[in-house]
């Protein structure tokens, strides 16, 4: 009888156990106002989308904060959630300017920072601490240059970029990678993402005479140059940065508007492809009635990955960036890994419209382009 | 050069709409509205979500964007100058902002954060004038802040409620003792003021899109076109928007205008978007300090 007890009173104390094996703190910190606010919208949605489908038996806890766009709102978020207690890593604003002040904070605190920045320079520090889940710019810059190179043929290029952080890192990479593939930058010119009308610096550029335009800039100002460019029947082919790519940004424009228009990114969920895309366009649909883009989806893959090493027994901080540090994640848009300095991603796509819709096709996939290793 | 010529303008006619608002209520209040701004970017999304319900050119929707937009002028006199009036300026210029940061956060709650479009005036797409294409939206917002300009100047100077107006901006117990109802008067301008913003709201949002935060780079370039042009200063503000317009558009545009600048030594530096902005703001430096009435030459006055 007593070994019934026993065993009785074992097994109803282990029963909770297997119905929550672990706990996670996920803070989700992002820009949801300020010009990046449509970017990082998507980034909110990608995480709570995968803390939604988390691993059975995992349970999470999450408070969304608004970064805005100034660095010292991103940290203060960050010390806040913190201060708050234990937390098992953190999803980090895409805004460069924002991850390299939380940077320090994150190394200090030994917490991992889960983002889908693209500006190179964060995985340049030697931060353990910084896992970037979309193709930073050494991989999409190269595939932007490459698909101009090989497949438009394009030997002449103006280069119009974002004066922040993002738009420098972006350009960087482009001049490089143009050097590389033999293109020449006729002409290059960095705007505010306060300028609002774009003729003078699209004028400058078709006096250039380039065969191709490429566009580095945060999403607002890539529709507006698009758009004033159909206006001045530019007649130039145009690969631009991972912000053409976004649904709500193709929205602003008419199908005839983007024609001869393509864009680099990690994974274009609209265009379609693998079941595992197709369902997670389904749920995003579902849930936030609105279009994915690749930043969501990366921001699910990235998420996903923790939430995983969670059910795997990460049961804290230092654990989570061992298992991000050292495995690898079959995720909806590609397989990540990390390169040792916290660059996931691995492969890029050219997405280009064809001037009937606003949904692209994907036209090239770049898969290790950087032919990573590890 | 036309082309550019046309885009200047067309930008500079916009902003003239949102400093003559801004210059209203600075005269009739003696306050810096600071949500002028955010009410061209809450015009902006006016148009846009009469777009949706109604699938009819721009033009058609500004009535609708003035009316809705001159209501919510009326609630801003309502909550950010009345029960403040008697308080010094400082505390409505804070009022206004206050205001203007629940416009922005009212816009994001109810649109979301990304650009949004207001449909074109009449039709989208270029029109050849002698050879040069440019955008019919550009011609035709030229063309409706002209005549919102005119009419402005019509309604302050060919009519009764214009005289009430012009007389409470000069002098508020002079229009009170001889039996103006000046809060009325007041209230009529917050309206006007604010109609207008939604005007430029409206005319900017279809090429140059709308977003919750704009407010914040409007609210800079009214002020701006108000210092240069003469504190107070309704011509002041319109030439003022032009010159903003112009900095912004012709400077970077000069090697197109002029081929020969383009091959001197570091022309595309000197030439670029952000040389252009910091030349505006040494302009409105040299102004502060060299001619401070502004170049229409208003009385001085303080500048909140």
């Amino acid at each position: 009888m007593r070994r019934f007890i026993a065993l009785a009173v074992g097994f109803l104390t282990l029963a909770p156990v297997s119905v929550v094996a672990a706990d996670a703190s996920i803070p989700v910190l992002v820009p949801i106002t300020g010009f990046l606010s449509l970017e990082g919208t998507s980034q909110r949605n990608g995480a709570l989308l995968a803390i939604k489908n988390a691993p059975a038996g995992v349970r999470v806890t999450y408070d969304v904060s608004d970064t805005g766009v100034a660095p010292e709102t991103a940290v203060n978020a960050l010390e806040r959630a913190i201060s708050r207690g234990p937390v098992t890593a953190v999803v980090a604003s895409m805004l460069g300017t924002q991850m390299l002040a939380m940077l320090p904070v994150a190394q200090e605190n030994k917490v991992p920072l889960v983002t889908v920045s693209g500006t190179a320079s964060i995985t340049e520090r030697n931060n353990p601490y910084v896992f970037r889940f979309f193709p930073g710019d050494a991989v999409v810059k190269a595939a932007h240059i490459r698909y101009a190179a090989e497949e438009l043929r394009a030997r002449r290029a103006a280069l119009i970029y974002q004066t922040t952080a993002y738009g420098q890192s972006g350009r960087q990479h482009l001049q490089e990678n143009a050097h590389k593939a033999g293109i020449e930058i006729v002409f290059e010119e960095s705007i505010e993402v306060a300028v609002r009308d774009m003729s003078p610096v699209l004028g400058k550029a078709k006096a250039a005479n380039p065969d191709v335009l490429l566009l580095h800039l945060h999403a607002p100002s890539t529709a507006l140059v698009i758009r004033q460019a159909a206006a001045m029947n530019l007649r130039l082919p145009i690969v631009s940065g991972s912000a053409m790519h976004q649904p709500p940004t193709a929205a602003l424009l008419e199908p005839a508007e983007l024609a001869g228009v393509c864009a680099e990114t990690n994974a274009s969920p609209v265009s379609g492809g693998t079941p595992e895309a197709d369902r997670f366009l389904e749920q995003y649909r579902r849930e936030f009635n609105a279009e994915p883009d690749g930043f969501a989806l990366g921001q699910y893959d990235g998420v996903m990955m923790v939430l995983e090493a969670v059910a795997k027994g990460a049961s804290n901080a230092a654990a989570v960036t061992q298992a991000l540090s050292t495995g690898s994640h079959k995720g909806v848009a590609m397989t990540y890994r990390s390169d040792g300095k916290g660059n996931m991603a691995h492969s890029a796509v050219i997405v280009c419209y064809d001037g009937q819709t606003r949904v692209p096709r994907i036209a090239k996939r770049y898969d290790e382009i950087l032919a990573v290793t590890r | 050069m036309l082309q550019v010529l046309v885009n200047s303008l067309a930008l500079g006619s916009a902003y003239a709409l949102l400093a003559l608002g801004f210059v209203l209520i600075l005269n009739a209040v003696n306050a810096v509205n600071f949500a002028q701004g955010d009410l061209v970017m809450a015009g902006g999304f006016v148009a846009v979500a009469f777009g949706m319900l109604l699938p009819v050119p721009g033009i058609v929707l500004l009535p609708l964007v003035l009316v809705v937009m001159a209501l919510i002028g009326r609630a801003l006199a309502a909550v950010a100058y009345f029960p403040l009036k008697s308080r010094p300026p400082v505390s409505v210029f804070i009022s206004t902002i206050a205001v203007g940061i629940i416009l922005q956060n009212l816009a994001n709650a109810l649109f979301g954060a990304e650009p949004r479009a207001a449909p074109p005036l009449f039709a989208g797409g270029l029109v050849e004038l002698g050879g040069i294409v440019v955008s019919r939206q550009a011609l035709a917002i030229i063309a409706v802040a002209a005549v919102m300009i005119a009419a402005q100047y019509v309604l302050f100077q060919r009519t009764a409620l214009g005289r009430r107006l012009r007389a409470t901006a000069q002098d508020r117990e002079m229009a009170e003792a001889l039996g103006i109802r000046v809060n009325h008067v007041i209230a009529a301008t917050f309206a006007i003021a604010a109609a207008y913003a939604g005007a430029a709201g409206l005319l900017l949002a279809n090429t140059f899109f709308v977003t919750p935060t704009d407010g914040g780079n409007y609210i800079l370039k009214a002020y701006i076109a108000v210092v240069i042009g003469g504190w107070g200063s309704v011509p002041g503000a319109v030439v003022g928007a032009l010159l903003i317009a112009l900095f912004e558009v012709m400077l970077p545009s000069l090697p197109l205008i002029v081929p020969g600048l383009a091959g001197l030594p570091g022309a595309s530096w000197l030439f670029s978007q952000t040389i252009a902005t910091i030349l505006l703001y040494l302009m409105l430096l040299v102004v502060l300090v060299v001619r401070p009435q502004g170049l229409f030459g208003e009385a001085v006055q303080r500048r909140a």
